[in-house]
């Protein structure tokens, strides 16, 4: 996905991304990307956990609103079930 | 820019190690997988989510379960081509192949992964423009990078151009 990502900027249409797998991510260069805790297979968030899903999606979002590349960011979220 | 900088090296790294292993004793090692490396990110502008539009692509492997052929997800070679279907989709339409991530989450609400139903939300208060008519689906376990470049990179942005969308959200399972 991180190549998807590098290749969607380079097509001129900005791409934003949330993932677990952070090791990948920063190898592969990847532009505007957001880390969590999150287990594999919940990348959005905890299951019926909306509040944890939206923050997800809306800091992931941000990432839309500067120039690329853009230092990865690192959230704060973990499995709350 | 490329979007792997050094494809000829990985390629040789991967025929060499990982795919000679595979032909040779029909197990996957990952001990011989190299990861992708690149040594800068592409440059972009910024965007107005609020008047754009968004397409959602996930490597969960979902489809449409009456309709679409499933993932090859018992493949150790993986599975390099991409299903779409509208993202208006109920979840009881869809289903995952994919064997290489646990389904207990997706199981219990398929938002934690696929938020469709958030992302209508979102759009209806306005963070989002407009959501695309379709999302793009395809299997995130596809070791061949070549093949990832060469057949389903392509194909999703085409499927991106076709629906004039301004900006995607990736999400990889």
């Amino acid at each position: 996905m991180s190549l998807l990502n590098r290749a969607f900027e380079l097509e001129g249409i900005p791409s934003v991304m949330t993932t677990w797998r952070d090791g990948v991510a920063r190898l592969a260069k990847a532009p505007r990307v957001t880390f969590t805790k999150l287990p594999r297979g919940a990348s959005i968030g905890s299951p019926h956990d909306e509040a944890q899903q939206r923050r997800v999606l809306e800091a992931t979002f941000a990432l839309f609103n500067q120039a690329a590349p853009i230092k990865p960011v690192v959230l704060d979220e973990t499995l709350t079930e | 820019m490329k979007i792997l900088e050094n494809r000829e090296a990985w390629a040789e790294h991967f025929k060499a190690n990982w795919l000679a292993h595979y032909e040779e004793t029909g197990e996957t090692n990952f001990k011989l997988y190299e990861y992708v490396r690149n040594d800068e990110p592409p440059s972009g502008e910024a965007l107005d989510l609020s008047q754009s539009k968004l397409l959602f692509v996930t490597s969960s492997g979902a489809y449409l379960k009456n309709s679409q052929d499933p993932f090859d997800a018992p493949n150790p070679l993986g599975d390099y081509s991409v299903r779409t279907f509208s993202s208006a989709t109920p979840f009881s339409e869809i289903a995952f192949a994919h064997e290489h991530y646990s389904h207990e989450y997706i199981d219990q609400n398929p938002q934690s992964l696929m938020p469709l139903r958030l992302l209508e939300t979102m759009q209806a208060d306005g963070v989002i423009g407009e959501l695309a008519d379709n999302v793009v689906s395809f299997h995130g376990y596809a070791p061949d990078v070549t093949r990832v470049l060469d057949e389903t990179i392509p194909e999703i942005l085409g499927i991106a151009k076709e629906q004039q969308v301004d900006a995607a959200l990736l999400v990889p399972a």
